[in-house]
């Protein structure tokens, strides 16, 4: 847990730095709801499960202005991540990590959502088989719950769909691209791909976060 | 949110695979894995276990995998007699640890293979006959395990395939196989300019080795073979490309692992390395393969460990169109003699 308060202050102190060197046109705190997500956690073709919640933390509608005169409303949304993951790859291993992360995500008026969100987190793998342990004398025992814990890095960027600006449901679809990387795995890294197909549910009033709502035009 | 990691963590652990299962059969496949200093060596046996006759393959690299030598040939016409063994050693294929670095070097793993022989009598019975055949670093490998203790009495056979269990002889046979076959196709005006390059570095480097230029000497050999349009071509991505998804390939941590080993301080220690002097405490029936084409560990390897051993029952044969990845290259030489090696022997 401390691993898991120590993560969140880094990210939070991080953001706090960012906030000051930024110049918005109103500022005003209000009560946000976290959001609950699940996806597919795909890793190529394992299957795998991943839950999370999102704390917001920030939220600024952005009115950007073309020359034409023209302007273009979109909403860019920073919530801390926390996720529980999970990959069964048969006869290698099942691997469950914790992450916590720093979600950036913007949302046009259409619904149309992008995001990148990097994360850590510890991983502990299971190893897809019984695994023996042999002493020098040959005698041969069963290793209970095999596996490794490893720190985990990971990045990952995607596209959705809010149906809460047009549509008035509290949903968001996704799909995202994540690499992670553990280590130390054999004195070296380990590289995953995994492919994410997720829901975000966006409940009213679910842990609600005091939240900076900026407006600024551009 | 305590308590929900470990609730979690154990939900997973119940419905992963640890549950221990020993088939018997004539088409099985069973994955274990070994835990032995630091690393959790991935062991795979496949096919016919009723035979109560094991294959085991000690691969190539160092940091190569067993998953390259499970091919559909091999699984029709080895599995299909007898259980074949595919192990990954420590810090290759789908082999996993943290940091065990430090226990990778060759005392280690030859202990690695006595475990592994021991754990596969463990689970199917002391009954069981083992051959043991090493490729390529799996040959010295094989030798160190041949040439220690009593360890040869564990096994009923040696297969001994495109194998090195001398390094410094096999930088001698490579520049000399270079130099010998290279100036030949030049005069007969094939691949000139890519012979030229290594037979002028041949010329240049005469003897007594350093690491850097071994590993050059490996580089060239590598390429040599690809000059000859009869030997199969075989590389990483046409071995990768055949359905890994198939074989449930841990793709990454195969390349990784890879990476690794075959950049690890120890390759350093083991240009050095020699087992010919130790050769003559074998008497276990052994089989010596290699190919006409193999630069990399030229065949005049198998004829020194054919010279050297006292096994009265050993066989060495050359098939006349493989390079260095014999089993791959010429399958039905290759599935042939083993055959016809453990059915005399098992």
């Amino acid at each position: 847990m401390n691993f898991l308060k120590f993560s969140l202050s880094l990210i939070i102190s991080s953001y706090s730095i960012l906030c000051f060197s930024q110049s918005a046109d109103s500022v005003r705190v209000e009560k946000k709801s976290s959001n609950l997500s699940m996806s597919y956690n795909s890793s190529i073709v394992y299957p795998g499960v991943r839950v999370g919640v999102e704390l917001p933390v920030q939220t600024i509608s952005i009115t950007k202005t073309k020359k034409s005169g023209k302007t273009k409303d979109f909403v860019e949304d920073r919530f801390v991540t926390a996720n529980l993951s999970w990959y069964h790859h048969p006869s290698f291993h099942d691997n469950s990590y914790l992450t916590v992360g720093w979600t950036m995500r913007r949302t046009k008026q259409s619904g149309f959502v992008t995001e990148f969100s990097p994360e850590i987190g510890l991983s502990r793998t299971f190893l897809g088989g019984t695994t023996y342990k042999v002493d020098d004398s040959g005698n041969v025992t069963i290793k209970k719950e095999a596996g490794y814990y490893y720190a985990l890095v990971s990045v990952g960027g995607g596209i959705g769909y809010d149906f809460s600006k047009k549509k008035h449901k509290p949903l968001l679809i996704f799909s995202k691209c994540n690499v992670f990387m553990m280590f130390p795995y054999n004195s070296t890294i380990y590289l995953r791909p995994a492919i994410e197909l997720g829901l975000v549910y966006k409940p009213q009033n679910f842990l609600c976060m005091k939240v900076k709502s900026k407006h600024r035009n551009r | 949110m305590k308590n929900l990691f470990p609730i979690m963590l154990s939900f997973f652990v119940l419905i992963s695979c640890q549950k221990e299962k020993i088939s018997i059969g004539t088409n099985i496949s069973d994955t274990f894995y070994l835990d032995n200093a630091g690393a959790s060596m991935r062991l795979l046996v496949e096919g016919n276990t009723a035979s109560k006759t094991f294959l085991i393959f000690v691969h190539g690299g160092p940091g190569s995998s067993s998953y390259f030598y499970n091919t559909d040939y091999i699984s029709q016409n080895i599995e299909n007699k007898y259980a074949v063994v595919y192990w990954d050693q420590r810090d290759a294929g789908g082999s996993q640890g943290n940091s065990n670095g430090d226990n990778l070097n060759l005392p280690q793993m030859t202990d690695d293979l006595k475990k592994v022989i021991e754990l596969v009598k463990y689970r199917y019975g002391q009954d069981i006959g083992v051959f043991i055949l090493g490729h390529s670093f799996g040959g010295l490998l094989t030798a160190s395990f041949m040439t220690q203790g009593n360890n040869q009495s564990m096994v009923k056979g040696w297969i001994f395939t495109d194998g090195s269990h001398n390094y410094p002889l096999n930088d001698t046979l490579t520049r000399q196989m270079l130099l010998t076959v290279g100036q030949q196709q030049i005069d007969q005006k094939k691949n000139v300019d890519s012979w030229t390059t290594i037979v002028d570095y041949c010329i240049a480097h005469p003897g007594n080795f350093t690491f850097e230029e071994s590993t050059q000497l490996g580089i060239y050999a590598a390429d040599a073979e690809t000059y000859f349009k009869k030997v199969k071509k075989i590389n990483l991505q046409t071995m990768i490309n055949e359905n890994p998804t198939k074989n449930l390939w841990p793709v990454t941590a195969i390349l990784l692992n890879l990476r690794y080993s075959s950049n690890a301080g120890f390759n350093r220690d083991l240009a050095k390395t020699e087992f010919s002097s130790k050769l003559g405490v074998v008497t276990t029936p052994t089989l010596l393969l290699y190919g006409k084409y193999d630069f990399t560990c030229p065949g005049g390897l198998e004829e020194d460990v054919f010279k050297r051993i006292s096994s009265t029952d050993k066989k060495l044969a050359v098939s006349s169109i493989s390079g260095h990845d014999l089993m791959l290259q010429d399958e039905t030489f290759f599935c042939n003699e083993v055959d016809a090696f453990i059915e005399k022997h098992k």
